[in-house]
């Protein structure tokens, strides 16, 4: 124990180590703080007697505070509790989000109409030829842009916001109570108000309101688990026993809890100045980095942009050196521009990932932040811890010695697991010790829960004893009644047993059932005879030894043992109403009876050995990281597989071929059990080294800092670390590592705070179908961007053939929109409900620098061949066949532009001799341009199913998703109305199509349908060949 | 782990840009060897000229589909604009200077070439007041209508090169768009205001503005090869209190079906344009 909360300290200064070494964060953590900090833990209270501390806060030791000094104190200290970490405010948070991403090319694109307009209409106001509707054209452009951005920015803001109430549910909990005496007379009070000096009285089951100086207890126990992850309760008593004073006995600190017993103290430290102040406090401090997410996104964007802003320019100069009026060039700008964005990609991406988080929120897994998401799936490390996580979280009776026999118990959750004879008479008897000499019982009002749910006031192995014998054998309480208690001795740690005398169940026999256990090798001394079945025999040497392989077996098992035993009184010696004195013992406590032994551990989860096996397959590496012995630790990696059959650690190795450690080579040992004092000394490359070249490691008897330096020598070696923890030393921990798991039930409010993800039921399993999720929405991800390029770059083509060729402007920025932000988004949204192509959970975990998610292939496919293929030549057909069809066949087209968009020509006359007003023509033109889009539509048909799959045909994959038929369905009646809906040609000059018109694109679609095909076909008969290495997204 | 990968990352790129252009160890050129850089840009050649084929193969479909005489689809011109010669909206001339004038007597002069008498005596002198409806035959050619510059009198340029503008009576030509198969019914006439209070006075030829049924139907440019529009000349007989001033002139075409109040189509069956002579 002293250990663990030495390490306290030594971690503190690792905090500031690892702080220093993070970029950027150094700012938010003050060389102040470093001091304030120490000098509050070097406090001096503990070494103070008790009326120097009463002297130094005012305060008496049996009147407690004075309420006008409460007052003042309460106003001076501020409320006792922690400071939440600085939140951003929401306006900054919405801001973010309005000028982020493509948001900023948006709103140059806006701005760059706006002025166009400007210009326009100041000109118009002196010429009489522009008319109002084509005028206003540049305006509506710019406010359809503002209010793309606008509403995309609020979308994604929403989306944040819903994610992070959820948090919020967290922290309105039920205010805590403190029992304080004021004036002589105990209050009860919200914690809130506690103050320095203060008395207050904690008993068993409460959580300490405060660091608090203890002036008296009675058999007080306080779990420090969530400040030193040291499970074991520790006794807390007025004495100093230590100089530190995290290590002395005579201060409670503030957010542990009372186990059992009674004590009172004097507050010495409130709020942020406590101890899990300062460390909450500390981990605010600390940064995060991005996500693997946020960083691809940002890749992506920077991407776009780039290209964007590049071909802005170079056709903006090109307009310009063509001699176009750089007003005209400006327009151009702002056309290429919104070609080039993909609009609605950002809002896709939110919705996948909060879809995704749904569906992981559903499988227990609730995700803080969105983009945390994804980082699970690339996870490659997990350090789990051992209690809760991989266990149960309840000491359970695993094993049974009796009849020189081991019986295994049921340890499953469901009661589905083996059971043993129950019909000897032995184990009745064994039965009836464990249900006697045991203090824990059943909290009242839980008669309709089922046994193994119910609360027990009790330690933990008593608990365990408890409910084995509820299970089996009926009411405890009843056998109790049955078996009234006479005389009790509690287990106290000299004598290593407890024992109570008890009267029998039949009421014409007047003795004494006396049961004892305890640690069993003190249980046996205290035995001459031994059960066997059902009868007394005496305790020879070879049931000894039976004795003695049984007690190491179950041992070795990582169980902790008891020893069993009982003995009837001689009635004549202890006749009815004897007074047992259980303070100066006056009966017989030797020559009793052994009956058994009853071993007990914390089982592993059911569903955790099919997760850490599924983890293995999927190549991340379990790391058990516990404060446990390490033999229990091992025993249960073993259970659950974090060692897995046939690995043997070196003392295994050692063992086996019976030669000492020293000469066993390590590398032949796959597995690992690392005690947490050997960690302590081993440099960074010995620690790196035992990451690299074990698979299966085990650290037994760590602390929470050293969980730190675990995760960050995972990182070092460049792992994607997952960590989970639920006291308040985890937090670093889980800030440090790239998704912070924390639990959502015996997780402190801290760890919550400090972790991206929580784990709703505990359960390990969880994070399991979390990787999944995580790995299924990065595939997806790809997928659904390769589909929204597609459709992007055939925007910009139209453009080119524009302005260099001059031939009528085949595709509005109007109708780009409706193609980015209305057909577009449900099919790309489906692509997220996409099944896995193949088993995603039996690869390895994608390397974050070499798998990107948008990479040079995704760009050359969907730019280079299906956009082309598809796309442009589909739309370019749809917009040749019409104006081909309306009298301007193409060869009349090339040069044509400049007339075609002179307003005062009003006799621009076609291949066949016809003449046409500017209006008329515009008509044709607009209509070019609602069949280019409906063009695009149906390529995108075949587009979202060649995105269905990167290595399947769609054949294999099959057409399940029935969000993507719904989409297929969504873009083609959009499509429709658009063009068809009366009022579209004035709102967003979109006119009818000749149903002829919908089958030009026909056959493109179906050649990158089939080209598409081909080239799968091709990457899965050569896997590796030359069209995987080039096209293979 | 942030500061140690943001190292190795810097080191990396580094020499990575570098690289990224010519990588002298393994001889790749931005990130690609030379037979690499060669199937890559092999297989872009074979495919893009796949794809050209086939768009050139749906390009021929399509021009097969075609009519060589008659557009598929007629209906996005269902009635015709009307446009003036000389070709600009804002007629502003000194009377007294050719210079300012000179190009659009010009533009008349050119524009009216095709209505010479050398041209025109090749076309048929048809029967006025009915369409001139022919049917097909063999090589499908039509015959057209004549219509001599001489029609236009005062404004035929023939007597008065300067087409009044010199005088300060300038001569406009107005002509409908040419759309096959338009069939006017009615007997449409040209007819031409002032925006303003008082009116001036105008002289149309042929008289009253008329447009003969005999120049309709047009059958195509392949077709109908020696086909001329008709044409409605006005001359404004501006005054002197009519100089110097800026004067909204709007023409429709009247007395037919054609329509000549279409909201957003301000060219169809009319046209407005502006006049300014400086004395």
């Amino acid at each position: 124990m002293g250990l663990h909360i030495s390490t306290i300290i030594d971690g503190l200064y690792f905090f500031q180590i690892a702080l220093h070494a993070k970029k950027g964060c150094c700012k938010t953590y003050s060389a102040t703080q470093n001091v304030d900090y120490h000098c509050t833990l070097f406090q001096t209270e503990h070494k103070m007697s008790i009326e120097e501390v009463c002297r130094k806060y005012q305060t008496d030791i049996v009147q407690g505070l004075t309420n006008a000094k409460a007052a003042e104190y309460l106003i001076r200290d501020g409320p006792n509790a922690l400071t939440p970490p600085p939140t951003t405010p929401e306006w900054v948070k919405f801001c973010r989000q309005l000028f982020g991403g493509f948001s900023v090319l948006l709103w140059t694109g806006a701005i760059l109409c706006f002025l166009a307009y400007a210009i326009q209409a100041s000109r118009s106001a002196r010429s009489h030829m522009f008319d109002r509707l084509s005028l206003c054209l540049q305006l509506y452009l710019g406010i359809v842009l503002t209010a793309v951005v606008v509403i995309t920015g609020c979308f994604s803001y929403f989306q944040e916001a819903k994610s992070s109430k959820i948090m919020e549910s967290f922290k309105n909990m039920v205010p805590q109570q403190a029992l304080v005496i004021r004036e002589g007379e105990k209050v009860q009070i919200n914690a809130e108000e506690v103050v320095g000096g203060d008395l207050v009285e904690v008993k068993g089951g409460d959580r300490i309101p405060a660091d608090i100086r203890v002036v008296s207890a009675h058999g007080c126990k306080v779990d420090n688990s969530s400040l030193t992850g040291e499970s074991e309760p520790q006794s807390r008593s007025p004495d100093c026993t230590h100089d530190n004073p995290l290590e002395t006995r005579n201060i409670a600190f503030f957010s542990t809890n009372c186990v059992e017993g009674t004590a009172r103290g004097i507050v010495i430290c409130t709020g942020d100045n406590t101890v899990m102040g300062r460390i909450a406090t500390l981990t605010s401090g600390l940064e995060t980095g991005k996500t693997p997410i946020a960083k691809e996104i940002e890749h992506f964007i920077h991407i776009i942009t780039g290209v964007a802003v590049f071909l802005g320019l170079t056709f903006f100069i090109l307009a310009i050196v063509l001699g176009y009026s750089w007003l005209e060039a400006v327009i151009f700008l702002i056309g290429i521009i919104v070609a080039n964005v993909p609009e609605g990609l950002l809002a896709t991406v939110t919705v996948c990932l909060t879809l995704t988080a749904k569906r992981m929120a559903k499988k227990n897994c609730l995700v803080k932040n969105l983009e945390a998401v994804e980082t699970l799936g690339s996870t490659s490390t997990i350090c789990s811890d051992k209690t809760g996580t991989l266990t149960q979280n309840r000491m359970t009776v695993a094993h049974m010695w009796f009849d020189n026999q081991i019986h295994e118990a049921d340890t499953t959750e469901d009661q589905s697991g083996a059971s043993f004879d129950k019909s000897s008479i032995t184990w009745i008897s064994l039965a009836r010790v464990a249900a006697l000499c045991n203090r824990a019982q059943f909290k009242a009002g839980q008669d309709q829960l089922p046994i193994l749910k119910r609360d027990v006031a009790g330690d933990a192995s008593e608990s365990a004893l408890l409910k084995c014998i509820e299970l089996s054998c009926g009411s405890v309480r009843a056998m109790r009644d049955r078996n009234k208690k006479v005389a009790e001795i509690p287990f106290n740690s000299t004598n290593k047993y407890q024992l109570s005398v008890h009267e029998t169940e039949d009421l014409n026999d007047n003795r004494y059932l006396l049961v004892m256990k305890g640690a069993p090798e003190r249980v046996l001394e205290c035995c001459s005879t031994i059960l066997v079945q059902g009868k007394e025999q005496p305790l020879d040497e070879e049931l000894k030894e039976a004795f003695q392989n049984a007690y190491m077996e179950l041992g070795g098992l990582g169980e902790r043992v008891l020893g069993f035993c009982h003995v009837l009184l001689p009635e004549d010696q202890y006749p009815k109403g004897f007074a047992f004195d259980t303070d100066d013992v006056n009966f017989q406590t030797k020559d009793l009876c052994f009956v058994g032994l009853m071993s007990m551990i914390d089982p592993p989860r059911a569903a955790v050995p099919d997760a850490v096996g599924k983890c293995r397959s999927a190549g991340i590496k379990v790391i058990m990281v516990t404060g446990d012995h390490p033999i229990t630790a091992k025993a249960i990696a073993k259970g659950v597989g974090i060692i897995s059959e046939g690995n043997e650690t070196v003392e295994d190795i050692a063992a086996r071929l019976n030669i000492p450690v020293s000469q066993v080579n390590p590398r032949d040992a796959k597995a690992c059990v690392c005690h947490g004092t050997d960690l302590k000394d081993l440099s960074q490359d010995q620690m790196d080294d035992i990451l690299r070249n074990h698979t299966e490691i085990v650290f037994a008897r760590t602390s929470p800092q050293q969980k730190l330096i675990i995760v960050e020598g995972c990182q070092r070696l460049g792992a994607i670390v997952a960590v989970t923890g639920d006291g308040v030393n985890d937090s670093p921990a889980l800030k440090k590592a790239d998704i912070g798991v924390a639990m959502g039930i015996s997780g402190s409010d801290v760890s919550k705070q400090a972790a991206d993800m929580i784990l709703l039921d505990d359960n390990f399993a969880s994070i399991v179908t979390g990787v999944e999720e995580g790995r299924l929405i990065f595939d997806n991800l790809k997928k659904s961007i390769a589909y929204t390029l597609t459709s992007n770059i055939p925007e910009i083509t139209p453009f080119l053939l524009f302005i260099i060729v001059n031939i009528p402007l085949p595709l509005g920025t109007i109708t780009i929109l409706c193609i980015d932000l209305g057909t577009d988004m449900v099919p790309a949204i489906s692509l997220a409900y996409e099944a896995a192509e193949s088993d995603i959970m039996k690869r390895q975990p994608r390397n974050p620098f070499r798998d990107k998610l948008v990479n040079e292939r995704l760009i050359s496919i969907a730019y280079g061949q299906i956009v082309t293929a598809g796309f442009a030549l589909g739309g370019f057909f749809a917009y040749f066949v019409i104006l081909a069809e309306n009298g301007f066949l193409p060869t009349t087209l090339v040069g044509i532009r400049l007339n075609w968009d002179d307003r005062s020509c009003n006799d621009l006359e076609d291949t066949y001799g016809q003449q046409w007003t500017y209006e008329q023509r515009k008509i044709v033109e607009f209509t070019c341009h609602t069949a280019f889009f409906v063009s695009i539509v149906v390529v995108q048909w075949a587009d979202v199913i060649i995105c269905k799959t990167r290595r399947n045909s769609v054949f294999q994959q099959g057409m399940r998703n029935k969000i993507l038929i719904f989409g297929l369905f969504e873009e083609t009646a959009l499509a429709a109305f658009l063009s068809y809906c009366p009022g579209m040609d004035v709102a967003l000059r979109m006119y009818p199509l000749k149903p002829s018109w919908w089958f030009c694109a026909f056959p493109y679609s179906f050649l990158i349908f089939v080209y598409d095909e081909v080239r799968k076909l091709l990457i899965r008969r050569n896997p590796g060949g030359w069209v995987e290495r080039e096209t293979y997204y | 782990m942030a500061s140690t990968e943001d190292k190795a990352a810097k080191q990396e790129s580094a020499t990575g840009w570098k690289d990224s252009f010519y990588n002298p160890r393994t001889g790749e050129v931005l990130g690609r060897t030379g037979s690499s850089w060669a199937l890559i840009l092999l297989f872009y050649l074979v495919f893009y000229c796949f794809l050209a084929g086939m768009f050139a193969l749906t390009m021929w479909v399509l021009l097969l589909t075609l009519d060589d005489y008659v557009p598929k689809y007629r209906d996005r011109v269902p009635y015709p604009g009307l446009v003036i010669r000389p070709n600009s909206l804002d007629l502003s001339f000194n009377k007294s200077d050719p210079l300012k004038y000179v190009q659009y007597v010009k533009h008349l002069e050119s524009f009216l070439q095709r209505y010479n008498d050398s041209q025109q005596d090749k076309n048929d002198d048809c029967p006025p007041g009915e369409y001139f409806l022919q049917d097909d035959t063999e090589d499908m050619s039509k015959k057209a209508c004549l219509f001599k510059r001489g029609f236009l009198s005062l404004c035929s340029g023939l007597s008065d090169t300067n087409f009044g503008y010199s005088e300060g009576k300038p001569c406009v030509l107005l002509k409908m768009n040419r759309i096959i198969g338009l069939k006017p019914r009615g007997d449409p006439y040209i007819n031409c205001t002032v925006k303003r209070d008082t009116p001036i006075q105008m002289q149309y030829f042929p008289s009253e503005g008329r447009i003969d049924k005999k120049y309709f139907p047009y059958y195509g440019k392949k077709a109908h090869e020696s086909y001329v529009q008709p044409l409605v000349a006005v001359e404004l007989l501006l005054t002197k209190d009519d100089y110097n001033k800026e004067l909204p002139v709007e023409c429709r075409v009247e007395g037919s079906d054609l329509r000549n109040n279409d909201e957003r189509d301000k060219f169809l069956g009319r046209v407005t344009f502006r006049v300014t002579v400086v004395e």
